[in-house]
């Protein structure tokens, strides 16, 4: 059951003493101090809270509607960041030619996002129709764990795809905009960090109106959290599951395709992404999709403080140690999981 | 307009239904009554898609319903009000409704639908922006029901509106039926209440062990004996 | 709609005297042909015996895997870590302090074992999906901390480790491997007929309906993760004194998707079917990796496409497949009178 229903008929005192909020609470303190004392931490934190964001958001989705936990996530950042490498190159020598063409020097680096984000949907609804749908039929028994097996042979496919047709090679941009950095809370940063943020905080929010108010996203969330009902109310499952995959792998594909000037593509860069957007899905809770991008933020902020007090090698291991903490008292995450059955599985 | 003849059905190796035959014509407000593991929800999933059966044929207004994936049975205007409701309990009841017309395209049809269901349950006006996993379990009824008529159906089937109810809620979930069924909703009924629903239907069937046994008016199977023992306790 | 078990039945055909014979026969005739197999053209070339030694390691490891996804079903995603606190240990052990490798293994098995036992405590509220990433953080957190506490694992770089054996021979490592997974497989299957291999089918199918018959899941469950890291540690400290240089790498999640793609290959919940299946895969795989060497990962893609279609479409694996065949001649022996014991693979 949800615990977002619940809070409903709780009290309003009672539930903001609750744990979770509590939690977010001190991070919220934290970073306010922060921007007084070191304002560049809270600057990072955005920044890779939005990357985090959005590979997070689509992995939550796809375990809410689907109940699938996908472990090829990361392969489809490195999806969209092969494909934005391919498309904006040609475009990127353009632009070095032609210095005072301003139109195309602003929008130049978005085809190859928007092409990403198309090619990773088109890969999501490939996965579901071969993959996921026969599975499906054959048996519904220990759902979540065969799926997420079956994603973990995806993952090894794809990576060593890449490997074999495009070799080991990385293929990196230094740039998107050749622009000097900006400055925010007198902070300099570059407008290629910048812009990632924008550009997910930009889609989530175009994404939580599709959910929200648009008869499709509301079937979505039907889907999540009642199939027999949806199918009831005339919602064809099949149509769901493909639009679902689709924009879950396009989200990853973005952000892959946003991040080419700090992660260039190679067949592995998939990894860090992946677990840290399980991390943050873990630490909110899974299937929750607006949990996931508060999360996403809080698990940035720890980053940042690992990098910035302890060291670069570091800045995985801290958010591990928090979760691992979170996870013995609050197994089903900090705002709770919106998942069907995931217990007897 | 519903025809079931000879119907085979079950779980994986359990059959549940051993050749079920019955109908219901338009405007008709009919029962099917039994025992608890009779079968009578197993017949309503069959009609409503999400069980194919083995044998038997099944058709709506000459349609087979054979292999028909549930929502597409929606859409033809079979409505399904389920036992466990399968609501969306994270959504509020208006949203509820809202998928419940999933299929209707013409955006003022819904909202007077949607009025039509507040109507008929004024309680779900009064917190049409309460999640519905929230609500109490007769309030919960009322808006699976509601839900159900959204898409306008011609044949509604429900299942066991009465279970777990108390017998005020009871009795306005049968009022709603009844009120329906005078607007023109052609209503095939699952119940255990075996007495209120014989005081309020057509005609009705029993299914005893997968098999139906009687079939009559409700007066006809109100005066039978078998009827009268084994569900009236008289 | 068919129903899949959690995991496979206890094969009852085994409480039959003519069927345990059988085991018996085939068992001894494997091992037979696994011991003879070096002298065997092609595997007389060094070649060959590097990858039979590969291939004997990656069955131990499977059938270590196997012991717990297989019953108590929990997928120990954090699997190489566990392998690789074992070589760290048994190598440093070594390297520093000139401890015999034999027993460095062992040691390799108690610390890994010792971390094995807190993560099954800190797992043992946890079910299913939440059970394997936790274990799999756990590795990263592990993998992670090789890495950066480089004064004592020199990281990247790499720790040079002593070798088990003075030889540069692969063929008595072989013999030791194979040894250890005899012991491995042993062992575990051991367990498994036991009562405690019972109660841990029990725990795997239904919790519930175990805690109800009196065990104590945490017990169990614990004693199992321990006992499957504790051995994946041992075979860590025969890989590090192999290979005799380690690396952070040997922790990597892609590791034990590797591992868990034969355990599951070979048929989950069987010990037996990963051990076996190990063979055939890892030499094809490097056989491909080396017939193909201009396309790189090639082997690796049909490696991942294989553990696919076992997934969607023949889960019990190749276990699965030999108990087919073998269901499928007891029919025909019984004139097609008696049901197969399982229900069909796929079905």
């Amino acid at each position: 059951m949800t615990t977002a229903t619940n809070l409903r008929s709780v009290p309003l005192a009672k539930r903001f003493l609750s744990f979770t909020w509590i939690v977010i609470g001190l991070v919220v303190l934290a970073m306010v101090a922060f921007v007084f004392v070191q304002p560049s931490i809270v600057v990072d934190t955005l920044v890779t809270g939005g990357m985090w964001a959005l590979m997070a958001g689509g992995l939550a989705l796809v375990f809410g509607v689907m109940n699938i936990p996908n472990f090829a996530h990361g392969e489809f950042f490195m999806i969209g960041s092969l494909v934005a490498f391919t498309v904006f190159t040609p475009i990127q020598n353009w632009m070095l030619e032609n210095p005072d063409a301003a139109l195309v020097q602003v929008v130049g680096p978005f085809p190859g996002m928007v092409v990403a984000a198309i090619v990773g949907f088109g890969c999501g609804v490939l996965m579901e129709g071969l993959l996921f749908r026969p599975l499906r039929k054959r048996s519904r028994d220990q759902w979540v764990m065969n799926t997420f097996l079956l994603t973990a042979g995806v993952s090894v496919v794809l990576v060593n795809g890449n490997r074999l047709l495009f070799g080991n090679d990385f293929r990196g941009i230094t740039r998107y905009w050749d622009v000097k950095p900006i400055e925010i809370l007198g902070v300099p940063i570059s407008v290629d960090r910048a812009m990632v943020f924008v550009i997910a905080m930009v889609t989530l929010a175009v994404f939580a109106v599709f959910l929200q108010r648009t008869r499709t996203g509301r079937s979505m969330r039907a889907v999540s959290q009642d199939e027999t009902g949806a199918q009831m109310a005339g919602i064809g499952l099949n149509r769901v599951f493909m639009l679902t995959m689709g924009l879950s792998c396009a989200l990853a594909a973005l952000a892959g395709a946003a991040l080419l000037f700090m992660f260039p593509s190679f067949p592995d860069v998939g990894v860090q992404p992946l677990y840290l957007a399980w991390y943050v899905v873990i630490l909110a809770g899974l299937g929750n999709v607006q949990g996931a991008i508060v999360g996403a933020f809080i698990v940035a902020f720890l980053q940042t403080l690992a990098v910035y007090y302890v060291g670069l090698g570091w800045v995985d291991v801290l958010p591990t140690g928090f979760i691992i903490l979170i996870l013995l008292f609050k197994p089903s995450g900090l705002f709770g999981s919106e998942v069907k059955g995931v217990w007897e599985q | 307009m519903l025809q079931l003849t000879g119907i085979e059905a079950g779980y994986d190796l359990l059959q549940v239904l051993w050749g079920v035959d019955l109908h219901v014509q338009e405007g008709e407000f009919v029962a099917l009554l039994g025992p608890n593991g009779a079968g009578k929800t197993t017949t309503l999933r069959t009609i409503a898609g999400f069980l194919p059966p083995h044998g038997g044929s099944l058709t709506f207004r000459g349609q087979s319903l054979i292999g028909v994936p549930p929502h597409k049975v929606s859409t033809i205007g079979v409505g399904y009000v389920s036992e466990n409701l399968n609501l969306f309990p994270a959504m509020s009841v208006y949203e509820n409704l809202l998928v419940g017309a999933h299929t209707v395209k013409d955006k003022a049809h819904i909202e007077t639908t949607i009025n039509l269901v507040f109507e008929l349950f004024p309680r779900l006006f009064e917190r049409r922006n309460q999640l519905a996993g929230t609500l109490s379990g007769g309030e919960r009824k009322m808006l699976a029901i509601g839900r159900g008529l959204m898409p306008s159906p011609s044949l509604l089937l429900v299942d066991e509106p009465s279970l777990g109810l108390a017998p005020m809620a009871t009795l306005t979930a049968f009022e709603a039926l009844k009120q329906l069924h005078e607007r023109g909703v052609t209503i095939l009924l699952v119940e255990q209440n075996v007495n209120s629903t014989l005081h309020l239907v057509d005609r009705a069937y029993v299914l005893e062990q997968g098999r139906i046994v009687l079939e009559g008016t409700g007066q006809e199977l109100l005066g039978n004996t078998h009827v009268q023992e084994a569900y009236l306790g008289i | 709609m068919s129903t899949e078990r959690a995991t496979p039945v206890a094969d009852t055909n085994q409480s039959r005297p003519r069927a345990r014979r059988t085991t018996a026969i085939a068992s001894v005739a494997l091992l037979v042909f696994a011991v003879v197999l070096p002298f065997i053209p092609p595997f007389t070339g060094q070649d060959y015996q590097r990858w039979l030694v590969g291939a004997a390691l990656m069955a131990a490891m499977a059938v270590a895997f196997d012991f717990t996804a297989g019953y108590i079903n929990i997928v120990n995603f954090g699997f190489a870590a566990f392998v690789g606190v074992g070589a760290y240990t048994s190598g440093l052990l070594a390297a520093n302090l000139g401890i015999s490798p034999w027993i460095g293994m062992v040691a390799g098995g108690v610390s890994a074992g010792f971390i094995g036992l807190l993560t099954g405590m800190l797992t043992l509220r946890l079910r299913g999906i939440y059970a394997a990433v936790m274990t799999w953080f756990v590795g990263l957190a592990l993998m992670g901390l090789a890495r950066n506490m480089t004064e004592i694992t020199r990281g990247s770089l790499g720790l040079n480790v002593p070798l088990l054996l003075d030889t540069s021979d692969n063929l008595p490592y072989y013999y030791v491997i194979l040894g250890l997974l005899v012991i491995t497989l042993g062992v575990l299957t051991a367990v498994t007929r036991s009562d405690l291999g019972l109660a841990f089918r029990a725990i795997g199918q239904n919790l519930q309906a175990a805690k109800a018959s009196g065990i104590n899941p945490t017990l169990f469950l614990v004693v199992n993760f321990t006992l499957s890291c504790a051995f994946a540690g041992v075979l860590g400290g025969f890989y590090a004194h192999y290979y005799g240089i380690l690396t952070p790498d040997v922790m990597l999640t892609s590791h034990t998707v590797e591992v868990l793609a034969v355990a599951y290959i070979g048929g989950r919940g069987t010990l037996w079917g990963p051990a076996i299946i190990a063979f055939p895969l890892t030499i094809g795989v490097e056989l491909l990796r080396t017939q193909f060497a201009n396309l790189p990962g090639l082997h690796l893609v049909l490696y991942g496409i294989v553990l696919i279609l076992v997934m969607v479409y023949w889960p019990t694996g190749f276990a699965g497949l030999v108990r087919w065949v073998r269901d499928w001649f007891e029919r025909r022996r019984e004139g097609g009178r008696a049901a197969p014991a399982q229900a069909q693979p796929g079905a």
